[in-house]
């Protein structure tokens, strides 16, 4: 399996990827010295933003804080109460640093930020059956994360993908979009540049600089490119192919640009005339191929283009996401709305860490290694800025992923995760009843939006509050609180542990006062414990990365 | 629950004394006495009130697209009308097919659009475009009709959701970008009270936990997430309310009298339709059934008759019960599929994609029924007169529920979208 994605993605990325095999040994000398480098000069440079402003900044965060904080960021689920321990006794100087390092190595950290970016791909999705692709998406961009790739050939990858999408996890934006030349490239300037150019596509866009006649240059890279349906093998799925003869091509009612070799711009007063012929141009730069070149030519190019070192928007766009997600506030908002006429909060540091990051040849752990040692991440979280308030005074609490939500469930409730291979996403789109997969229909969000536009929903506080599965699961015998219960007879100890699973803190003095009052109060131990349990599951505090 | 709760129940939570009750309750007490609403602002308020008083929708969604022929545009006389035979209806002058012999019965209530006209041929981009009015695309998240309705027409303090969906659904706009709030309610299948909608204790204990969650959340209000614990607190309160309204019996389909549910028949789409009439009782402005599968590429004579009988009992029914209760008027029963299919019978007895030309059907909601808007030709292949866009379908429902399908809300990239992007009402429905 390993090999075939590797494969895809030499294949996807051919040209980027063996100008990255040449420079990859220069990369790894420089590498332990430039995220500090980079990192203090982020520090400096918000420091000196702070002061301009006179800014109350947030002391840093709490070891158990910083710890479940990391854990939640890097591998998508809180630490266990032994780590906790452990962490909060070491009294070494560069526990933080250290502990970055670990998690980074994880494999379960590809497999996180795979399912980010997996969501940030199908929650546009244009039709439900594009989800087929969601599995293969998931294990190829882990496999890529965890092998530390550079973001370039990642990105270039899903420009060029051809395939099973069943298979090849690089073809994910295309089938997404079902192919269709405006939406797939509507999408990967989204994604891969922060760029909303579809807004071009009906007319000039008021405040962009963007033109109807730009959106269009990009579509014709595209027209060559299909999505179709297969039944060869074992399973319904669908290849993306790229047709260089028309004969190969027929229209039909999904895709008005079937059986066209070239992209034509519609003509606004007369809809159902051809429209112009457009020239493929890729607008950041205003490089361009001829008009009658074939499909692999026109990808390769645009996949260079947009991931090239001219092209700022490529480096921003990741730094932003990841910026955003780690730090809890992008410096730009939406994250996938940047380009030259949006405002960036803090333009300065995104300089920075945009430039180290380019000059690492978009190496990812690095990115990460390097944020998540600014004061800004270590600091406590505080409630979202206003407007007016400088930006980057404390960090800021996210409403957890759905799946780092579903693993801190098991994570608390002490048993293994019932979902099976059957149950994750993209197993198969008609039949996803799996646990996991309903979780994500309650739970999950478009990793693109806003958080503090991420609301709590009604479905979302049944399910935790009366679910039967989780009910059952707290009472179950081989479950935490049965345990803590077998444990230890000491009250305090048991609530200790308690918040120490689900919360992955050690309660405050209030709290323990507050579940002994309630035991004394219920009609037995076990169903204090259980009540407790259940509460804290429920809780704000747990559902949030603070 | 003893029978007289349900009565007490029913009648407080009929919508128009729902409606003015809560008039009452907002200018009542701190209103007038304050100073604070002046004349004009309390005629405008009670305009609003007014305004949208108890109207409310079910939407009779035919997933996978039924033919026009088999349903309500029969062609007995050609040869694209295949074996289907027209019987006469309630309505004078009015053919439907055989297949609805009890919708022909209430036909003088209904207003058969047979001009619908749209130009996306795939299921989900159709069905997307009938929910919103547009076609899907990755920068605009456009919400459904019923979450547009929901948010124009629910009650924020209600206990039930204001959008509830029966039935799977291949529909994924959802409340799009107007949020979470106005996503539906989504009830698999009507019967009891559906899943996680109970506590799983005691109600006693279920209240001692929520007691000592709200004293839990303290912590973190206090450490940096004072504003995610407030919203979190509101959601709870919310959530738990529904959990122990008593107006969550009107999911509970066993408390309607035996005679009643006969009306509806055995179907599982009668007991849908029964739960939508239960739901617009007690207070829910947006309802949306799915039924199918209607796509019938092959054989498609005996698996649109099958269908048809499905739901003709029902769809008789709830516009007979809506009527009797005296709520037809205030409520809009809609019924559509995605597009129609194609005139011209394919080899394997079946009807292929058409959105050329295909039918809808409304009543009540001010409804004129009893009534043929446009017309196809001969053969079923082309419209003759009154083309019905999509634009145009989506704002008469507008129309008849008296929302706006001219506010504009921001989409997430701050682009102003309206509820409805052009179009006119076809105004000939409402007589």
């Amino acid at each position: 399996m390993r090999g075939k994605w590797l494969f895809g993605g030499i294949v996807g990325g051919a040209v980027a990827s063996l100008a990255l095999a040449a420079g990859d040994s220069v990369l790894s000398a420089a590498e332990n010295n430039a995220p500090q480098k980079t990192t203090r000069r982020v520090d400096s440079q918000l420091r000196t933003e702070f002061q301009d402003a006179s800014v109350k900044v947030a002391p840093p965060a709490d070891d158990a804080t910083y710890l479940r904080r990391v854990w939640l960021d890097l591998v998508g689920q809180p630490p266990a109460p032994k780590a906790i321990l452990a962490f909060v006794h070491d009294t070494a100087a560069n526990k933080r640093r250290r502990l970055v390092d670990t998690l980074l190595a994880d494999e379960r950290f590809g497999n996180n930020w795979a399912q980010y970016w997996t969501d940030v791909i199908f929650y546009r999705r244009s039709e439900e059956r594009a989800l087929i692709g969601a599995r293969a998406a998931t294990e190829y961009l882990a496999t890529r994360f965890n092998d530390n790739d550079s973001w370039r050939d990642i990105a270039a990858s899903f420009v060029t993908a051809e395939g099973d999408v069943r298979e090849d996890g690089a073809t994910a934006v295309i089938m997404a979009q079902a192919g269709r030349p405006e939406e797939t490239v509507s999408e990967l300037t989204r994604i891969f540049n922060g760029i909303q150019i579809q807004c071009a596509q009906c007319h000039d866009h008021p405040t962009d600089r963007w033109k109807r006649e730009q959106f269009h240059h990009l579509a014709a890279f595209f027209p060559r490119v299909a999505v179709r349906p297969s039944r060869m093998g074992p399973q319904r799925t669908f290849l993306v192919v790229a047709n260089n003869f028309p004969a190969f091509r027929r229209p039909n009612a999904n895709n008005r640009f079937a059986g066209t070799l070239e992209h034509n711009m519609p003509d606004l007063n007369a809809p159902s005339a051809p429209g112009e012929l457009m020239q493929p141009v890729f607008f950041v730069t205003g490089e361009k191929v001829k008009i009658g070149t074939d499909d692999a030519f026109r990808r390769g190019k645009l996949a260079r283009w947009m991931t090239s070192d001219k092209n700022p928007w490529f480096a921003n766009a990741f730094v932003n996401r990841v910026w955003s997600e780690l730090v809890g506030e992008g410096f730009y908002e939406p994250v996938d709305d940047i380009g030259p006429d949006r405002e960036c909060s803090s333009a300065a540091t995104l300089a920075i860490l945009a430039d180290s990051f380019v000059a690492s040849n978009y190496n990812v752990k690095n990115l990460y290694r390097t944020i998540m040692a600014t004061e800004v991440y270590g600091r406590a979280s505080g409630p979202r800025r206003t407007p007016i308030e400088t930006p980057f005074a404390a960090n800021c609490s996210q409403p957890l992923r759905d799946g780092q939500l579903y693993t801190s469930l098991f994570h608390a409730l002490g048993l293994p995760d019932p979902a099976t291979a059957a149950g994750r996403p993209g197993a198969g789109f008609r039949r996803q009843r799996g646990p996991r997969v309903l979780f994500k229909n309650v739970f999950g969000f478009d990793p693109s939006q806003r958080r503090d536009e991420v609301g709590g929903s009604i479905p979302q506080a049944l399910t935790l509050m009366n679910s039967s599965q989780i009910n059952r699961a707290i009472a179950s015998r081989e479950g935490t609180v049965s345990q803590l219960m077998h444990n230890t007879d000491d009250d305090r100890e048991a609530i200790t542990n308690l918040y120490l699973r689900v919360l992955a803190r050690r309660p405050s003095k209030r709290e323990i006062e507050t579940c002994l009052a309630y035991r004394a109060e219920s009609p037995s131990r076990l169903e204090a414990f259980q009540d407790m349990f259940w509460s804290l599951i429920n809780t704000a505090e747990f559902k949030y990365r603070r | 629950m003893s029978h007289q709760h349900q009565n007490t129940g029913r009648k407080n939570s009929h919508p128009a004394n729902l409606a003015r009750r809560r008039f009452l309750q907002t200018i009542g007490a701190g209103g007038l006495a304050g100073g604070i609403v002046n004349w004009p602002d309390l005629m405008a308020l009670k305009a609003e009130e007014l305004r949208k008083k108890g109207m409310a929708c079910i939407i009779l969604w035919m997933q996978g697209a039924p033919s026009q022929f088999e349903t309500f545009s029969p062609k007995p006389g050609h040869e694209n009308g295949g074996e289907t035979k027209a019987i006469s209806t309630a309505a004078s002058g009015i053919q439907i097919s055989e297949n609805l012999p009890q919708v022909a019965r209430v036909m003088d209530r209904l207003c058969v659009i047979r001009s619908m006209s749209s130009k996306e041929g795939s299921h989900p981009r159709a069905t997307f475009l009938m929910h919103t009015g547009y076609v899907p695309t990755a920068s605009v998240k456009y919400p459904e009709i019923g979450a547009h309705i929901a948010q124009q027409l629910g009650d924020s303090a209600s206990e039930l959701p204001s959008f509830v969906r029966i039935g799977r659904s291949r529909i994924n706009a959802k409340g799009g970008f107007l949020g979470v709030d106005y996503n539906p309610y989504v009830v698999d299948r009507a019967g009891g009270i559906p899943d996680n909608a109970e506590p799983a204790t005691s109600t006693k204990r279920y209240r001692r936990r929520l007691a000592l969650l709200d004293s839990l959340e303290t912590h973190y209000a206090e450490h940096g997430g004072k504003q995610e614990v407030a919203k979190h607190r509101k959601l709870y309160r919310k959530s738990s309310q529904m959990v122990m309204s008593p107006k969550m019996s009107a999911f509970d389909l066993s408390q309607e009298p035996e005679h009643i549910r006969k009306q509806y028949g055995d179907s599982q789409f009668g007991a849908d339709c029964l739960l939508a009439r239960r739901l617009v009782e007690a207070g829910v402005p947006a309802i949306e059934i799915s039924v199918g599968n209607w796509d019938t590429h092959f054989d498609n004579f005996s698996r649109t008759s099958d269908l048809c009988g499905q739901i003709d009992q029902p769809f008789a029914a709830l516009i007979r019960d809506l009527e009797t209760r005296g709520m037809l008027d205030k409520t809009l029963v809609v019924w559509t599929g995605e597009f129609g299919r194609t005139p011209r019978v394919n080899g394997r007895g079946g009807r292929d994609h058409y959105p050329r030309a295909y039918n809808a059907v409304l009543a009540g909601g001010g409804v004129q029924g009893g009534q043929v808007i446009g017309k196809t030709d001969a053969s079923g292949e082309s419209i003759e007169d009154r083309p019905v866009g999509v634009s145009d379908f989506l704002r008469t429902i507008c129309h008849s529920l008296k929302i706006d399908a001219d506010i504009e809300h921001m989409s997430g990239i701050g682009r102003p979208i309206r509820v409805v992007d052009g179009g006119e009402p076809v105004m000939e429905a409402f007589g």
